[in-house]
């Protein structure tokens, strides 16, 4: 049987927080928000590509 | 919501649930997949229905109201067209477009050359598959994505801003309508989430049947690896769409990994291998999923047969269900098996005497879902479905 390997750029995610981090100005205010947000709207886009091969 | 809807939901939702445990419920529980059947059954059209998501959401519900079933797919007629034609999708043919409005949507699949996934771009699916898609596949798929290495266009930002926003609407629409279907006919919504298997969607969307099967030979160790980098994704797909309250399966829609698409060699270094930990996986997580077998997998009942007890449902199109009964049915719940073409060519007496058959031989000890072999088109006869039905209800009690 095959595992189920974690890719480097993993499931859910089309541009890593990491990667978009770099381009970032020191962030004065909440980092942890400006993540979430990030990889909350990132993750729809992923949703979007995977569903177009999936579903339709 | 009608306190007596909730409770015919309630009942409704323990019915089918037990079965799938593949325990003994009240009775046999009623879940057939309807698609082109409710346009027709609605007054629609498969144009209609296919083009325009709210006339086949309430083609569904229309359906659901009339007849005695447990549980539906909000929308059997999954591929909305109007999604598709805003992202340029080039491999439908759309009723009412390019064939006629009363025939359901074909799946246009290339010549060899003309592969979404060529031969040498294995590697690069293998190293990041979601940039694959969205910088090598979707430009081919679509006749509006430009490639990379192309001047971007208005088509093509449309194409991005068009598909993301009409995709938002259509799956946040399913919410109500199953909303809809519970507070009008008490109906459940039958399966909640998406998968598909690795060697299916190389076959299908990537380098297409005879592609692949040439690369089985020609390619083995590049199949293989392509198939592992998909496993994680197609699970985080499968889970990001999976019921919450972990009632519902998952539904997978089985392609060509089975004998003799493939041979019983291929399957089990290919298809199965990359399967079965994802499967199981599912199941360490709560959520069961629908093995939805179109066409005859009996040759692969044993590897199936694998898989932790209740981990799956499993759905017989075209197999011999008492084979399937005897072979898993100790393990799994079973659905389907009446045929199709019976169904649409044959009498009410003839339907009766066959679900009749089928649930002698399969549904003694509870674990058998009511439904046909294949999804139901627009020739489903009405008169030979409701037969289907009412013979489950009055003959179909424990």
């Amino acid at each position: 049987m095959s595992e189920i390997k974690q890719p480097k750029i993993k499931p859910g995610v089309c541009i890593p927080w990491e990667e978009k981090l770099k381009e970032l100005p020191e962030i004065p205010g909440d980092k942890e928000l400006v993540k979430k947000v990030w990889q909350d709207i990132d993750s729809l886009a992923y949703v979007y590509i995977w569903h177009c091969l999936l579903s339709f | 919501m009608a306190h007596d809807m909730e409770q015919l939901y309630a009942e409704r939702l323990k019915r089918y649930v037990t079965a799938m445990c593949n325990e003994k419920p009240d009775k046999i529980p009623i879940r057939p997949f309807v698609a082109e059947f409710t346009a027709k059954y609605a007054g629609f059209t498969c144009q209609e229905v296919t083009h325009d998501f709210d006339k086949a959401f309430v083609a569904a519900r229309k359906c659901a109201a009339d007849f005695d079933w447990d549980a539906v797919v909000g929308n059997m007629v999954y591929v909305w067209t109007g999604l598709t034609q805003a992202i340029g999708t080039k491999y439908y043919a759309v009723p009412g477009v390019d064939i006629s409005a009363d025939i359901g949507f074909q799946y246009l699949e290339p010549p060899e050359d003309q592969a979404f996934m060529k031969l040498d771009e294995y590697d690069q699916l293998i190293e990041d598959p979601t940039g694959f898609l969205f910088n090598v596949w979707l430009p081919r798929i679509s006749n509006d994505v430009r490639a990379m290495d192309e001047a971007t266009s208005y088509r093509n930002n449309l194409s991005f801003l068009k598909g993301g926003m009409a995709m938002l609407n259509y799956f946040n629409a399913f919410g109500t309508q199953n909303a809809l279907l519970r507070s009008e006919s008490g109906t459940v919504s039958a399966i909640a989430g998406i998968f598909k298997a690795p060697f299916d969607i190389i076959a299908d969307k990537l380098r297409g049947y005879v592609g692949l099967s040439m690369d089985l030979f020609e390619r083995p160790d590049k199949v293989m690896a392509a198939c592992e980098a998909l496993m994680p994704h197609l699970l985080h797909v499968a889970l990001s769409g999976a019921d919450p309250d972990k009632n519902v399966p998952i539904g997978f829609w089985m392609h060509r990994g089975c004998v003799p698409f493939i041979s019983h060699e291929q399957f089990n270094k290919f298809y199965w291998p990359t399967l079965k930990p994802i499967i199981e996986e599912i199941w360490s997580r709560g959520h069961q999923v629908l093995f939805y077998a179109e066409g005859n997998w009996d040759e692969h009942l044993g590897s199936f047969a694998e898989l932790p007890e209740g981990s799956i449902v499993f759905h017989v199109d075209r197999g011999d269900i008492f084979r399937v009964h005897k072979e898993i049915g100790h393990k799994f719940c079973i659905s389907g098996g009446i045929s199709n073409f019976l169904l649409s060519y044959g009498t009410e007496d003839e339907v009766r005497d066959h679900c009749k058959k089928v649930i002698d031989g399969v549904a003694g000890d509870g674990g058998y879902i009511m439904d046909a072999s294949a999804i139901m088109q627009n020739d489903t006869k009405t008169e030979n479905l409701k037969a289907m039905t009412d013979f489950t209800r009055e003959y179909g009690v424990y």
